[in-house]
């Protein structure tokens, strides 16, 4: 009732004070990273554009992530910001249906970076044909191993699942955990099942599930299921994940407990923190399971969006036109270590983590954001549960996926 | 002299007179300046602006300092007004006590019972929990199909089921809490000491009781791992020659197994909750009589018979106080599983108030139809036992008169 006598006075009463504090130019930037490095990445990048752009007077807010998945909703109907930082894929839906992102496709096709240099990742930041916003990171998936235990063990990078399978059986026989994983809070396994999905049917049925358009009991989806029980049994992960953080499970695996990890290549710096060295740690890609499949990949993307009701239009717009430009995408990503969205952008090469990222999402046949985020996040939130509980029991396989094709039938 | 004494006396009634138009004056344009300030113009962003602050986050304290002297001028000229009604001055009495529980009773009405509609009413929708720029609301009318949805949900059951586990298991804190009291009600050296350490788990927050379990139960490094591993586990080296533990027997991860996560964390529950219905009857217990107590031994009770039939009734109180506590503790687990589990592994430790929080804002779910649902069925649960403390409460009053 408040709102919407406030809401009605403000057309009649307060319209000049609104005018007022947009004709001096201000920019409100809502950032979601506390963390040392994307901290001072973010921070470096506004100090940029404010030097660029001293007419306009930059107010730069930073908050906890994890908070942030629930401010955003008050931000974005109240006092939005200019720009804000969200995820791709369907996270943003709910907000580009209720129409609080602004529809940016003009920015995309007018700017030279948007409209040239970010082909791959275009059709994450679309729905309904138009671009909602522009991503200024992104990283690859994969495994993460300990080379000094391959290397013991006389084991070398799998390429194919049988490969991944026998190295398996030798650490099993030597006493290591071949994967170390942290399903307390469910989205690591959902790193799982994405790569054994995308290996297993490719890109299309993981778009096709996560659209909905599948079933869970669907003999592809079983598929991917049988080779996770294959996993399970071969290749087993650490006991008691179910209890842990992924940052928990770094443990066994610098411990040398546990030899591999499926991760996002943030993961590399907790494992630098928990004492490995560059040298004791390696990637690979997830190896192939049906073979001559085109290989798709995990590459989620961070991105900032526009709100609906922001004030600042034109300065959000000329920053996120910032954000795009190479230069800042090669100093934002190097500084955070992960990999810049816009193609012409310089990588560190100085990186091997990041070379390989490249060279691996470079070569795909598709980008798959992650499970969590091309699913609605109510579909997200009960497979992920379905997950964790196949991983702790597989002979539940039938109750999980018949309760996720209820799920899937009032969620869509 | 005389007619001098009638001018002063009219004067006096005159400038009282006078005092009050220009107090109720005052208020008037102070009521209607500052509501409308408050309701109709200030935004905190545009506060925000006048304090020279920008838009800038950290301005928010400011901002909210202003809207709420806003609020007290609104408060104060307003009483100020009705206070000064010829109305209000004939039925001071009966006013009164009203003017003082209003303020509560408006904010108890918008925040509490304002919302327990508007659950109900989302429960028919289906909807995210977003309006529009414009404010607009963006669900639809669905019916009754949240509820059908839910006699289908299998985790709806299962919160069910751990809500009744937390309220029957959760009721063991009543007789403990006698027993320890009882233990701890004698004058030796030093039992203020040991009272209070018993009560220690009370006074520190659930969210910690909840972190020093969930460690405690930790297989590996907890207590738990600890007291399995000098059983059952050795210390060996690994490949890359750390020291590492093997186990013949794995150890139980309480937590984990979502056959007993609940029973762990209704324990873990249970520690402070003991306390408190142990204070609770140490209080009792100081209040109990001598004289029947004496009486009682003349007639030859002692130990069981004594506490049974000379203890317990006296302490009937205390027992439906901690009754009371209690259930509502166990209504209220949300924050213990919040922070041991989150309703994990996989929805297995969920209760309807976890399972609905996590079905409209946790991890952005979003399914606000669906969460008011379940509120709703909660609350009904809840009204069988508040219509029954409400009723015991009235029927004590009417005694007490």
């Amino acid at each position: 009732m408040k709102s919407i006598l406030k809401g009605a006075a403000f057309g009649v009463l307060a319209t000049t004070m609104m005018a007022g504090s947009a004709s001096a130019s201000e920019l409100v930037i809502t950032f979601d990273d506390l963390n040392p490095a994307p901290k001072a990445a973010f921070e470096a990048a506004v100090e940029a554009f404010r030097a660029a752009n001293p007419d306009i007077e930059v107010t730069a807010n930073n908050g906890d992530r994890e908070a942030h998945k629930n401010t955003i909703r008050s931000a974005l109907q109240n006092d939005a910001p200019d720009v804000i930082t969200w995820y791709p894929g369907n996270r943003m839906a709910p907000f580009v249906d209720a129409g609080l992102f602004m529809d940016i496709s003009d920015l995309w096709a007018s700017d030279p970076n948007l409209s040239q240099h970010f082909e791959a990742i275009k059709p994450t930041m679309s729905r309904d044909g138009k671009q909602w916003g522009v991503p200024y990171s992104y990283y690859q998936w994969g495994v993460y191993y300990r080379k000094d235990i391959f290397d013991k063990l006389g084991l070398s990078e799998p390429t194919t699942w049988d490969e991944m399978l026998a190295a398996c059986d030798v650490m099993k026989e030597n006493g290591v955990t071949p994967f170390t994983i942290g399903t307390k809070f469910l989205w690591t396994a959902a790193g799982v099942f994405d790569y054994l999905n995308l290996r297993t049917n490719g890109y299309e049925v993981h778009n096709a599930l996560t659209a909905g358009e599948i079933k869970y009991t669907d003999d592809r989806i079983r598929a991917t299921f049988a080779n996770w029980e294959t996993m399970l049994e071969r290749c087993s992960f650490v006991d008691n994940h179910a209890t842990m953080s992924w940052q928990e499970a770094l443990a066994p695996f610098a411990n040398g407990d546990a030899a591999m990890y499926v991760m996002g290549n943030f993961a590399v710096a907790g494992m630098k923190d928990a004492g490995l060295t560059e040298e004791q740690i390696d990637f690979f890609q997830f190896p192939e399971i049906t073979p001559g499949l085109p290989r798709a990949e995990e590459a989620p993307a961070d991105a900032f969006f526009i709100p609906a009701n922001a004030t600042n239009v034109e300065n959000a717009k000329k920053f996120l036109a910032f954000v795009a430009s190479p230069e800042v995408q090669a100093e934002w990503n190097k500084a955070i270590g992960q990999l810049p969205p816009n193609s012409a952008a310089a990588i560190n090469e100085d990186d091997k983590f990041i070379v390989e990222g490249m060279e691996t999402l470079s070569t795909a046949s598709g980008l798959a954001q992650f499970y969590d985020r091309d699913a609605p996040a109510a579909m997200a939130q009960a497979g992920m549960e379905g997950f964790q509980r196949f991983m702790l029991d597989p002979s539940t396989l039938d109750e999980v996926l018949t309760e996720l094709d209820r799920v899937q039938g009032e969620v869509y | 002299m005389a007619s001098a004494a009638t001018a002063s006396a009219g004067g006096l009634r005159a400038s009282r007179y006078e005092t009050e138009t220009v107090r109720v004056a005052v208020s008037g344009v102070v009521l209607v300046i500052a509501a409308w300030l408050l309701f109709f113009v200030v935004d905190p962003g545009v506060i925000q602006n006048w304090l020279g602050y920008g838009q800038r986050s950290d301005a928010r304290v400011p901002a909210f300092f202003a809207r709420f002297a806003l609020l007290l001028a609104v408060i104060v000229s307003g009483f100020t007004l009705v206070t000064s009604t010829a109305y209000y001055k004939r039925n001071r009495i009966r006013l009164a006590p009203w003017m003082f529980v209003s303020i509560g009773l408006v904010f108890f009405a918008v925040y509490v019972i304002l919302p327990i509609f508007q659950s109900f009413s989302y429960s028919f929708t289906r909807w995210d929990g977003l309006r529009d720029i414009n404010g607009v609301w963006t669900g639809e009318w669905v019916g009754l199909q949240n509820y059908r949805r839910l006699l289908d949900d299998p985790n709806f059951y299962t919160s069910l089921w751990n809500n009744l586990l937390w309220l029957v298991l959760y009721m063991l804190a009543v007789p403990i809490g006698l027993g320890i009291a009882l233990f701890l009600n004698q004058t030796v050296t030093g039992i203020r000491i040991y009272k209070s350490l018993f009560f220690f788990p009370f006074v520190i927050s659930q969210v910690v009781v909840g972190l020093i379990f969930t460690w405690a139960y930790n297989p590996e490094f907890g207590l738990v791992g600890e007291i399995w591993g000098w059983f059952f586990c050795e210390e060996t080296t690994n490949i890359m020659g750390n020291p590492t533990t093997v186990c013949s027997v794995d150890p139980p991860n309480i937590l984990g197994n979502p056959d007993v996560a609940t029973y762990g964390i209704i324990a873990a529950g249970l520690w402070p909750q003991i306390a408190y219905c142990m204070i609770l009857y140490l209080t009792g217990l100081n209040n109990v009589s001598p004289d029947q107590i004496e009486a009682g031994r003349l007639d030859g009770a002692k130990g069981w018979k004594m506490l049974r039939h000379v203890i317990l009734p006296q302490l009937a109180p205390a027992t439906f106080l901690a009754v009371v506590v209690t259930v509502i503790g166990a209504l209220r687990s949300f924050d213990m599983i919040a922070t041991m589990t989150q309703g994990g592994p996989f929805g297995s430790t969920n209760v309807l108030a976890y399972y609905m929080y996590d079905q409209a804002v946790g991890e952005g779910v979003g399914r606000y139809g669906y969460g008011s649902a379940i509120a709703v069925v909660l609350f009904a649960i809840m009204l069988v036992y508040i219509s029954y403390f409400l009723w015991r409460m009235w029927q004590d009053e009417r005694e007490a008169r």
